[in-house]
């Protein structure tokens, strides 16, 4: 058998971060030495590519590789920035209903051979296109964040998760506002483990530069960002591979915060 | 551990088996055939596979008569289960014989409905979107906080029991309740029951249990 890591990223709920997830993982993860692929199982409405500036490389897809009208190598698409790290989308957007649960199997079969880590990125949802990504998954990476409508969903995916028989099944805290979580404006962490009952492999707090890089398809592990997100997703690769990573504290995140600011207008101004 | 086959009404087992073997890690494994009915040929793949996978088959248990007899007519150790079927939830609901308990042992996450008619016993919580409910009594040994219905069927003297009572809705027969706002008090179990038409909460009363 092999040692592939294969890790579905699902949350139920749309928007939560799901693919950001992937694409900053999937780099950071490659990075650190790791062969990695990212598998987009939510090619309907696909834009992991665009996350990782792969978008006008794209040529085929597993359902060409699976049809055998192209070889596997042929529909990877390595990173330009990453060699570690290949894309592959599951199908095409125009055709959906042709992937199966055991499609996804054989994909992830196919890919299990060559990588060290195969992530997949899991449509929004609990419907045909989720049951499908999650027939192929060993494990599972949960995305949440601390609203309640995102901890519903998230509970309800660990259920179906479980009977499934996906283990071990982690969660990551996405999106947190520190300032709001200690003004008690937000769901604090404990709120969130205590309903969810899951080891949490992350928090990564809200950052504008998110939604710079995402726009730019440049994520934000691929370059030596200081900015907290990037870190987070860097200190959860870690953590996958292994590594005991404290947690960040969203308390101290604060003060950490507020100190840097203070030792920029000393240094600038003063 | 159990292998347990996936519900009829969502795969076939043969297209789940490879997938459901290659998740099991102990040399001897239990099969749970569900509602499936199955004749001595499909049992006899099913030892193959089992064996093909390097495991051991262990005890085999169904609901249908005909399977659990095909079962012993290969020589394999079967018996019938009396687990419910008609829930979308696997996890192990055992009965001791001739009670009216139903044991779940597990959390009810958001989505599951857990339904019976004896009482309920449930080890774990029910989270905020769950549902349980029986037409006796339902006792959760943890944190009661989606929907609970005891006496579905209209018996007022039901009761809902739990380690910490902050349901979103209680239902008692016919009557609704939403649940209180304010934060338990820590280390009480509490109860609700039906007083005049309408449900009340009070600590757990450990006198009424013990008449039973």
């Amino acid at each position: 058998m092999s040692t592939t890591r294969t890790i579905l990223i699902c949350s139920g709920k749309g928007g939560v971060g799901k693919t950001t997830t992937t694409a900053n993982l999937g780099i950071a993860l490659a990075r650190q030495g790791a062969k990695t692929v990212v598998l987009d199982a939510d090619f309907g409405l696909r834009n992991l590519d665009l996350l990782l500036g792969l978008e006008n490389r794209i040529v085929y897809t597993a359902q060409e590789v699976l049809a055998e009208t192209c070889r596997l190598e042929q529909a990877l698409v390595k990173h330009k920035q990453e060699p570690n790290l290949a894309l592959l989308p599951a199908g095409n957007p125009r055709m959906l209903e042709w992937l199966k649960p055991k499609d996804m199997q054989a994909i992830v079969a196919l890919l299990e051979r060559q990588f060290d880590y195969v992530l997949i990125d899991c449509p929004a949802g609990i419907e045909d296109g989720f049951k499908n990504a999650a027939a192929a998954a060993r494990e599972a990476v949960v995305i949440t964040t601390p609203e309640v409508a995102a901890v519903r969903d998230a509970d309800r995916v660990i259920g179906l998760l479980n009977t499934q028989g996906v283990q071990p099944v982690q969660l990551v805290l996405n999106r947190v506002r520190p300032k709001m979580m200690s003004n008690q404006e937000m769901l604090s962490v404990d709120d969130v483990t205590d309903i969810l009952a899951l080891p949490l492999l992350g928090l990564v707090f809200e950052d504008e530069q998110v939604i710079v890089s995402t726009n730019r398809g440049e994520p934000l592990t691929l370059s030596d960002s200081s900015s907290p997100a990037a870190q987070a997703y860097g200190n959860i690769a870690q953590r996958l591979q292994g590594e005991d990573v404290p947690l960040m504290d969203p308390s101290q995140a604060r003060r950490g915060l507020r100190a840097k600011m203070r030792k920029l207008m000393q240094t600038r101004i003063f | 551990m159990t292998l347990r086959l996936p519900d009829q009404r969502l795969d076939h087992w043969r297209d789940r088996l490879p997938d459901l073997l290659s998740r099991c890690s102990q040399p001897i494994v239990d099969l749970d055939c569900g509602d499936w009915t199955l004749n001595c040929n499909d049992l006899a793949d099913l030892c193959a596979a089992v064996t093909e996978a390097g495991h051991q088959l262990g005890r085999i248990t169904g609901r249908v008569p005909e399977t659990v007899v095909s079962a012993s007519a290969l020589g394999l150790d079967a018996s019938r289960s009396n687990t419910p079927s008609n829930r979308e939830l696997q996890p192990n609901p055992v009965t001791t014989p001739a009670s009216h308990l139903l044991f779940h042992n597990g959390t009810l996450r958001s989505g599951d409905h857990l339904q019976s008619e004896r009482t309920i016993l449930l080890y774990g919580d029910v989270n905020p979107g769950a549902r349980i409910s029986s037409t006796a009594d339902v006792l959760v040994w943890g944190r009661l906080r989606g929907v609970a219905h005891a006496g579905c069927e209209g018996s007022t003297t039901a009761k809902i029991v739990a380690l910490q009572l902050r349901p979103l809705q209680l239902r008692i027969a016919e009557a609704v309740a939403r649940g209180p706002e304010d934060l338990p008090q820590a280390g009480l179990a509490e109860q609700a029951t039906l007083k005049d038409g309408v449900i009340a909460i009070e600590p757990a009363d450990i006198q009424s249990f013990q008449k039973r």
